[in-house]
């Protein structure tokens, strides 16, 4: 029963993917054709329609830079908010958690503006600061999960032994809740790879990511889903292939995140 | 080096909390700045008669933007559809999100294969996902589209094409991305359980339901607050997978808040109409949350006696 | 300017025997980069193709941004009005001209076609084409690259398996339409664009021109819901009903055309550009059966040929030396023999008098005539180029999709669009 649940989830992938290879002629045939001969084209197509080095560049750049920013920042907040004893600091995770709330119409416009007054509007780094935002608060919220999940006596201990406040938390509560910051920088690197408004707003030619390309590759006239499933073997391969291996901590970020 | 002085010379608990604000300054300050601030502006922007396209216009309305969009049918309507649709969405996801913990909880090597296969749908960019169900169930050529229409199980037009049947097929393809999302979610929490009052539990002989429905359940409950609120929260800001799919239609029957939103914010750029729309999303989903944690605390009165 | 082809000769002679330095002299645009915001459509590649070409020529780097119709406008808008200076030359549809000149966001050509008239030969360029892709209320807002004619795709076995001819009238277009319908076989005797948006809306004014209607009064007031329109949107829901294929209200170009290119569909009217498709057996069934003809017009109405497509447009935010090498730029891609070279590459782009008497293009697209005639009698202000034309093209979208799927009566939903319109103006 669980096979063919399990099945179900993975054909419709499994159709995206073999669409590559079918040649245009059998994509559209009525009644449609499970038989074909496979082709190549559709890679080589790709390849002269798109820069593809520049779109995994800009990819890759976006949701490791955005990983990199959140866990930079909001790792150390879910820390202060899970160790605090100030009444607030509930109310702020929440804020945190909430956050996700906000329409991306909302905040992308006046975000843009500011991007043109700072300079950086179609570059990648306007996608990871925007992207941060979202990813940030969901490290927050994560952290602060683990560190409350963390006896305190560990960290109490430490400061009794002589260490610094920053050498406990550095030293001693960090590396506890390392596979939490893999399962952030896991999370927060999945959000930035599938992103599409924010990126296909922000972005330019040289800045474009694979999600806003695969988009393009929708064309008005002739949208191959050759084409289409070539190019989601770049897009999705790596991402699907990435958290499948690393679900361990895919796993153990979300049952952190419960408590 | 003065300050560092002046800073160990504090009490103890000064300086901790001194630190800790230090720690949590940066990521508090940053998501105000850009992602709360611009809630704040949109807010009164809201007021305005304000469209980018035609900066001359612009003038204080008050709530003027707001009556005219309950005023408008197509406002109503893709408020009535995100509702239905996050509505009909979460609650089948959980339905079979928890059954598909429940099967997965036990332990063994073919169950964590599943559960890392399972994390494929999360996975794949939701703008693929669209078009993947757009391709295979086009009723002309679609791998599945073209069989159900020719056995009449499908409106001629195919799932997506026809106004009864639509909404209802994007919450399916909904169904299908989130649902293992929302196994992990309730699985995760299945899994924290404490071990020894789940065996007093079947010491005591009570039935595999009364087990379920007694112990299991209550101490979910963190876990299902959880996954509920976060996939209301997608749910209903739901865009990629219509926007290439059926872009609102046949006849509106899709048309979401966000698709809504989209129109009048970035392809007009009316910044009034999409703030006041934006607004009512918030607020919508604030009041859906305050009614979770009520729901939830309620649940945990009765259940945990707490 | 005018003399610019021997120079570069001559210069690229020198630079063979003088170090660079001298070089970039003769390359007038050496050091900058043009950013082109480019539509999706056949056009695109081949853009992007060229522009290395342009670059050997004149030194200036074009740099292509190949995107979707939704994008394309979402992106190049806030471009303008963020004045972003994103992208220096911008492919503008057709239809966008009128909001273009009311918001000055390209820069008005007038004055530079006039001054490189010469140069540019434009007496060679089909006047509708320079009129209606860029030219708005005296300005003109961008240059014709890439002219699309309406033509009817028909299939000559089909017709003549019924021992019918190809319709000369839109009367004819629909009772013929009707007669090929077998949905046992799938075989389906029209198709055009149902779906929610610019595609549902722009194929039906096309046939709403066609049938003898039209969307703005001779004052360019809204009339959207006049008994000519309604009528007309009551033929094409019949059309629809008992002629396309049962998905074809859910279309948009692409479902469309793989209609046809797949031998599902008998007659479609579409637009010139995606002519050459239906010769190429890569992606084409109908490679044999497929004509080209002018698209008919309602049965005493003088013929009304639709004309569309794409002008390229200078950022009037851009830097002045950047408009002036993107306008060096224009006026290489249209130049006869680049254009010529364009058009071989399947850009599908028309554009001068004399590629439709080429040899090497007819040679490849016999549909030319077509073309021509469409270009000589062609309107291209039956989809009202007004600065409010992006809202009422959204408004008609929703409308008649909803009339074909049967939730909103023809005059019903026009009325509402007309009522929404006005508040427009």
């Amino acid at each position: 029963m669980l096979a063919t649940i399990v099945t179900l989830f993975l054909l419709p992938v499994a159709w995206l993917i073999a669409t590559a290879y079918k040649p245009a002629a059998a994509m559209f045939t009525s009644p449609p054709t499970f038989l074909f001969v496979p082709t190549l084209d559709n890679f080589r197509k790709i390849g002269t329609l798109y820069d593809l080095p520049s779109l995994v560049r800009s990819s890759l750049t976006i949701s490791i830079g955005s990983a990199l920013l959140s866990l930079l920042i909001g790792a150390p907040c879910g820390y202060a908010l899970a160790r605090s004893r100030s009444r607030w600091a509930l109310a702020i995770a929440y804020l945190f958690l909430g956050i996700r709330t906000v329409p991306a119409v909302a905040t992308l416009l006046p975000f843009y503006l500011l991007m043109r007054d700072v300079g950086l509007l179609g570059t990648t780094a306007a996608v990871i600061l925007i992207d941060t935002v979202l990813n940030c608060a969901f490290v927050t919220w994560m952290m602060f999960s683990y560190v409350r999940a963390l006896p305190p006596e560990l960290n109490e201990a430490a400061l009794t032994d002589g260490c610094t406040l920053w050498g406990a938390f550095w030293r001693v509560d960090l590396p506890c809740v390392r596979s939490g910051l893999v399962a952030g920088a896991l999370f927060s690197i999945l959000f930035s790879w599938n992103d599409f408004l924010y990126a296909s707003f922000l972005t330019r030619l040289d800045s474009k990511p694979l999600a806003v390309a695969l988009v393009t590759a929708y064309g008005t006239y002739d949208i191959s889903w050759g084409t289409l499933g070539a190019l989601a073997h770049v897009a999705l391969i790596p991402i699907v292939l990435m958290v499948v291996a690393l679900n361990r901590f895919f796993i153990g970020g979300l049952v952190r995140g419960v408590h | 080096m003065s300050t560092l002085r002046l800073a160990s010379r504090l009490p103890f608990e000064t300086r901790r909390k001194l630190f800790l604000l230090t720690l949590g300054a940066p990521a508090l300050v940053y998501v105000l700045a850009i992602g709360v601030g611009p809630v704040a502006q949109g807010v009164w922007y809201s007021l305005f008669d304000y469209s980018l396209i035609h900066p001359a216009r612009r003038h204080f309305v008050g709530l003027g933007n707001y009556a005219a969009l309950f005023a408008d049918a197509s406002f109503r309507n893709a408020l009535l559809n995100t509702i239905v649709f996050s509505g009909a969405a979460v609650a089948l996801e959980f339905a079979t999100g928890l059954g598909l913990a429940l099967l997965l909880w036990r332990d063994s090597r073919f169950n964590q294969i599943c559960l890392a296969l399972l994390l494929v749908p999360v996975t794949v960019t939701p703008i693929a996902v669209g078009l993947i169900f757009k391709g295979l169930l086009e009723p002309d050529f679609g791998m599945i589209g073209y069989w159900l229409a020719h056995w009449g199980w499908s409106d001629p037009r195919g799932l997506l094409g026809a106004t009864h049947t639509s909404l209802a097929t994007l919450v399916l393809i909904d169904i299908w991305e989130w649902t293992p999302l929302m196994a992990l979610i309730l699985l995760a929490g299945l899994k924290a359980l404490p071990v020894d009052v789940l065996e007093a539990a079947t010491a005591d002989g009570s039935t595999l339901l009364q087990r379920f429905w007694m112990v299991i359940l209550p101490l979910l409950l963190p876990a299902i607050f959880l996954a509920l609120v976060l996939r209301t929260m997608d749910a209903f800001r739901v865009f990629d997978s219509i926007y290439v799919t059926t872009g609102g239609g046949p006849a509106g029957a899709t048309d979401t808040l966000m698709m809504l939103a989209v129109k009048r914010g970035l392809q007009f750029f009316d910044i009034g109409a999409a703030s006041a729309i934006g607004n009512t999303m918030i607020l919508c989903l604030a009041l859906i949350a305050s009614l979770f944690v009520l729901l939830i605390r309620r649940a945990d009165r009765l259940a945990n006696g707490r | 300017m005018t003399k610019r082809k021997p120079a570069v000769g001559l210069l690229a002679l020198t630079a063979l025997l003088v170090p660079s330095g001298v070089f970039a002299q003769a390359k007038p645009y050496a050091g900058i980069t043009l950013a082109l915001a480019s539509q999706n459509d056949q056009f695109a590649p081949v853009l992007a193709k060229l522009a290395p070409q342009f670059e050997a020529a004149t030194g200036a780097i074009v740099k292509v941004d190949i995107m979707d119709y939704g994008t394309l406008l979402t992106k190049t808008t806030a471009d303008f009005v963020g004045h972003t200076k994103g992208y220096d030359l911008v492919t503008m549809d057709i239809v966008w001209s009128g909001a273009f000149a009311e918001n000055g966001y390209t820069v008005d050509l007038t004055n530079w076609i006039k001054r490189d008239a010469a140069e540019i030969d434009t007496g060679d360029i089909y006047p509708v084409l320079m009129q209606s892709l860029g030219g708005f209320a005296g300005k003109q807002m961008a240059f014709p690259f890439a002219g699309y004619a309406n033509v009817l795709a028909y299939r000559k076995d089909l017709y003549a398996a019924a021992s019918l001819t190809p319709p000369k009238t839109m009367e004819e277009l629909v009772t013929d339409a009707v007669k090929l319908t077998d949905p046992a076989k799938h075989t389906f005797g029209f198709v055009a664009n149902g779906k929610t948006g610019p595609a549902g809306a722009q194929d039906w004014m096309q046939y709403n021109s066609q049938m003898g209607g039209s969307i703005v009064d001779a004052a360019g007031k809204p009339v959207i819901n006049s008994a000519a329109n309604v009528e007309s949107l009551n033929v094409y829901k019949e059309l629809f009903a008992k002629a396309a294929p049962p998905g074809a209200a859910d279309y948009d170009w692409d479902g469309r055309e793989q209609s046809f290119r797949n031998g599902t569909v008998a007659t479609m009217e579409t637009w010139s550009v995606g002519a050459p498709g239906y010769y190429d057996p890569k992606q084409s069934k109908v490679v044999d059966t497929v004509a080209i003809e002018a698209a008919p017009s309602a049965k005493g109405l003088p013929p009304r040929y639709g004309v569309g497509g794409w002008g390229m447009a200078i950022n009037a935010d851009s830097d002045p030396k950047k408009q002036e090498a993107a306008w060096a730029f224009i006026k290489w891609l249209t130049s006869p023999e680049i254009h010529k070279q364009f058009n071989l590459e399947g850009a599908g782009s028309f554009l001068r008098r004399s590629e439709m008497t080429d040899k090497d293009l007819l040679a490849k697209f016999p549909f030319l005539p077509v073309i021509a005639t469409t270009f000589e009698n062609g309107n291209g202000d039956y989809r009202p180029r007004i600065p409010q034309y992006p809202e009422i093209q959204d408004l008609l979208g929703t409308a008649v999709n909803a009339v074909l799927v049967g939730s909103a009566d023809p005059k019903a939903a026009l009325d509402e669009v007309q009522a929404k319109a006005e508040k427009l103006f």
